[in-house]
């Protein structure tokens, strides 16, 4: 049957119109614009969604977070800071990925498919201008790098920032979005964002991961580096220009898999068939690059700079004490004299030998991130030198700083976790313990391990067991930074808890010990001790005692403290001067000191006698 | 490519169509003018399949249609019908964090009105013609669904479609809605083709110059509505009481049988017919009800 309503009036090809005019029917006879202008249309569309989205807002203040808490314990050195900056980016990134596939699959998640079906611009189009939206998310990928610059610069930063890291973040978020369009051209349900996330999220390389020669490979290598505590850029480490050139080549990737998807047409599926082997090769490419190993030349003066910091190290003398720092840290220097000079002023004499800070860097090995592709001798060789760095303070064959020396270990500067005016205090303290001739360390010897060896001779810190030079240090540490009262109130605490003293064994007497703890406190050689600092000042030497009377101390006016100690100075840095006869000739009481509780399994410590 | 848009028009030939075990389209042919075309058919009647093969959104499993003369098989010619289409889906889902402009500014691009002046122009165009104005700014989440079919049509008729097709438009209006959407329907510019499907017959006699009586799959009517009434002439009765040999009996208002059947009922007077009346009939006949 035929249904017709009046005339038929079909034509197979009728007569061709000029573009954009009237036909004597009054319809517009439309010149098409070409797919790409459609696409740009869109994406300009899909951009500003994606600027505006609230997803994107989140992912960017939890990108901005997660940076924040990790640069903020760490010394702010570029070559650090721009690989964590990067995670922060990853962050983001999932915030993108989510929101991606959410557009991508906006047509099928709201019901809409026949009336898109019914558009003249096609999926390919659509996706197309999904891609090209992703522009959208690099404000938020370049806000949150320019911030976290901002911060790091602002907080001191040494070496210069690479391009090419901070570009891989920004490539890391564009890659993270096309793999949100490819994956919401393919599956609407939100949840699939969400796992895709996930996914970036657990393949952004952990130090657990099997492989972690190949830590560069995964989208972001956000632990298991040991980038914090080297003395300067190592170049390769991390192998940024490759792996920038990887996220490239996998934004790529996920561009022709989310096209594939979509795109129909025997020459379109060519091209992108060769966009994608093209994108696989950049990417394998890159990753071989990525596994090349560092130069053996460059690990031995790593090695050296570590072992031996001195060799490369520049030492400027200022108010006759010596500062020895690794090329670049230059900057550091009036930060690291204000406290020294504060407590200096206050010291009647100075001991004869004259006082050194020298920096120096740890290396963890072996690390087959760092040393992969070499042979096993020379990364045992490699191992043996670093195991006798400076900064392996504690460890069974780690060198002891000299007496007149106090090491800064790179990466703890402000001190890990802590601020400014904390990392001023542990210089003030080290300079003021150096100048009333406290000891940093004894000889002393570890019992045998459990089927080891015999008992060993080693360095350990020892304990000024009511000796008045103690009280006098903290005094002129006090006096020489004013720490805050709230910093000095925390004092008495064992791992953050307040109040409650450690107590170790000195001899046969239970001592309890203060501690100048914050978050980071390093466990060394049995005791605890600041992180910025490490040599006179450092361990668990320092009594509960010893703070309680110098903190009772700061109650006096400066003057009369400063002339009590001025007539007797000889007399005051006695090791068998006791607190007590420091706080007769001060005119003040003995603070009463509460009792602590004792470390299970702690060694018997070290009294200070010389 | 060549599009005679001042000539040609749509047609359908032996278009079928399955779903599993269930034949929604059986060899329809159908050739549609200039003008508005009503669908008409109960539910299941293949009405949506229909539309959406005219809009290219899904193909017949067999026959071919021809719109302006292009095939939409071909993948070239299936885009420049889309060119000229306006579509409104009889289940139109809505991105509902769009405002209501942004969804058209959206829909326009995705029918190639790139420029944005001239999209600007279209989209205000549109919002009136629906009186949606007013709304602009409104996040469609937060629209009624009558407010929401109104942003379906206005949709449809942007870049003033050649080819519009609207799978029941009305549902979900209220009364003076429905009576804004025959007049906006009277008012469009350039003779488009326009088919719409209903369940409203009242919609039909008023607006359609051609209505399709589309059953089980198959086309059973095709002509004017006074013809389609014509076909109930005669065979419309009122009556006092229920006469239980009609195909189908109400009681009306008037507290009056009416009946439609092969048989006067017994005190029953003649009445003048209806397009619905011609509907049911035909309905009854092709045993659809």
């Amino acid at each position: 049957m035929s249904a017709t309503g009046g005339a038929a009036a079909l034509s197979g090809s009728g007569t061709a119109e000029p573009a954009d005019s009237h036909s004597a029917a009054g319809h517009t006879i439309r010149s098409p614009a070409p797919p790409l202008r459609t696409a740009l249309s869109l994406a300009r569309v899909e951009a500003s969604l994606l600027t505006r989205s609230v997803l994107i807002l989140a992912g960017l203040l939890a990108g901005g977070a997660v940076i924040w808490l990790t640069i903020r314990s760490t010394e702010p050195l570029w070559w650090n800071a721009g690989w964590r900056i990067g995670f922060g980016q990853v962050v983001l990134g999932m915030a993108v990925l989510v929101a991606a596939q959410l557009a991508a699959a906006r047509p099928r998640r709201d019901a809409m498919t026949d009336l898109y079906a019914s558009f003249p611009a096609t999926a390919g189009t659509r996706t197309l201008a999904h891609l090209a939206g992703l522009v959208g998310a690099v404000p938020a990928s370049l806000v949150l790098i320019g911030a976290a610059a901002m911060v790091v610069q602002l907080r001191g930063a040494i070496g210069t920032p690479s391009i090419a890291v901070l570009a891989g973040g920004l490539l890391l978020v564009i890659a993270a979005g096309a793999a949100g369009i490819a994956i919401g051209t393919r599956f609407p349900h939100p949840m699939a964002g969400v796992l895709g996330a996930l996914v970036l999220f657990l393949s952004s390389g952990q130090s657990h991961l099997p492989w972690a020669a190949g830590l560069w490979l995964y989208p972001w290598a956000s632990f298991g580096d040991q980038l914090g505590s080297l003395p300067g850029p190592l170049t390769g480490y991390p192998p940024a220009d490759a792996h920038a050139l990887e996220l490239a080549g996998l934004a790529v990737f996920a561009g022709v898999v989310a096209l594939a998807i979509t795109l129909s047409g025997t020459r379109a599926r060519g091209m992108l068939a060769a966009a994608g082997i093209a994108a696989l090769a950049v990417i394998c490419l890159a990753g071989a690059l990525q596994l090349r190993p560092i130069p053996t030349g460059d690990l031995n003066r790593l090695v050296s700079m570590v072992t031996d910091p001195a060799s490369a190290q520049h030492c400027a003398t200022a108010n006759q004490v010596r500062y020895c720092l690794y090329p670049g840290y230059g900057s550091l220097l009036p930060s690291l004299e204000a406290p020294v000079n504060a407590v200096l002023a206050h010291v009647p004499a100075r001991p004869a030998k004259p006082l050194t800070f020298r920096q120096v860097a740890g290396l963890s090995l072996p690390d087959s991130t760092l040393t992969h592709g070499h042979p096993d001798r020379q990364v045992s060789q490699w191992d043996a030198r670093a195991n006798r760095a400076p900064a392996n303070l504690g460890g069974s064959s780690g060198s002891s700083p000299p007496a007149s020396e106090v090491y800064l270990p790179v990466g703890s500067w402000p001190a890990a976790g802590g601020q400014l005016a904390d990392a001023h205090f542990d210089l003030a303290l080290a300079a003021a313990e150096w100048a009333v001739r406290i000891p940093s360390q004894a000889i002393g010897s570890i019992p045998p391990q459990a089927g080891g060896s015999a008992s060993r001779q080693v360095p350990l810190a020892c304990v000024p067991l009511d000796q008045a030079r103690e009280a006098i240090a903290i005094w002129l540490a006090i006096a020489a930074t004013h720490p805050s009262v709230g910093e000095l109130n925390g004092h008495l605490n064992v791992h953050g808890v307040v109040g409650e003293p450690v107590t170790v064994k000195v001899g046969s007497s239970m001592v309890p010990t203060w501690i100048w703890a914050y978050p980071g406190s390093n466990d060394l050689g049995g005791g605890y001790a600041p992180d910025a600092v490490s040599g006179p000042g450092r361990g668990p030497q320092t009594t509960a005692a010893g703070y309680l009377l110098a903190k009772a101390m700061t109650s006096l006016p400066e003057q009369k403290v400063s002339r009590v100690l001025t007539g007797s100075w000889a007399r005051w840095l006695n090791w068998h001067t006791t607190d007590a006869r420091l706080a007769a000739a001060l005119g003040i009481p003995m603070p009463t000191v509460p009792a602590g509780s004792q470390q299970p399994g702690n060694p018997v410590d070290l009294l200070c006698t010389t | 490519m060549t599009v005679n848009v001042r000539t040609a028009a749509v047609r359908a030939d032996g278009l079928s169509r399955r779903y599993g075990a269930t034949r929604a389209l059986d060899e329809v042919d159908l050739t549609l003018d200039r003008g508005i075309t009503g669908l008409l058919g109960p539910n299941g009647a293949g009405k949506t399949t229909l539309l959406s093969i005219l809009a290219t959104v899904n193909e017949p499993d067999a026959g071919r249609v021809s719109v302006f003369g292009l095939d939409p098989r071909n993948a070239g010619e299936r885009v420049e019908i889309r060119r000229h289409l306006g579509y409104l889906p009889q289940e139109l889902g809505y991105h509902r964090h769009f405002t209501v402009a942004g969804f058209l500014d959206y829909v326009a691009i995705l029918k190639e009105i790139t420029d944005r002046r001239r999209r600007a122009e279209e989209v205000a165009r549109v919002l009136a013609a629906v009186s949606l104005e007013r709304r602009a700014r409104t996040r469609i989440r937060a629209l009624s669904g009558g407010l929401r079919q109104r942003l379906g049509i206005a949709q449809a008729l942007l870049g003033q479609p050649d080819l519009l097709i609207l799978d029941e438009p009305t549902a979900g209006l209220d009364p003076e809605q429905r009576l804004r959407f025959r007049e906006l329907l009277s008012e469009l510019p350039g003779d488009p083709v326009i088919v719409l499907s209903t369940h409203q017959a009242d919609d039909i006699a008023a607006i359609c110059p051609t209505v399709v009586v589309l059953l089980q799959g198959r086309v059973r009517f095709g002509g004017t509505p006074s013809e389609l009434t014509a076909t109930a002439a005669g065979r419309v009765w009122a009556a006092a009481e229920r006469d239980a040999r009609a195909h189908l009996s109400w009681r009306g208002g008037d507290n009056r049988w009416r009946h439609i059947g092969d048989h006067p009922p017994p005190g029953a007077e003649l009445v003048t017919p209806t397009v619905e009346d011609g509907y049911l009939l035909l309905s009854h006949a092709a045993g659809a009800r």
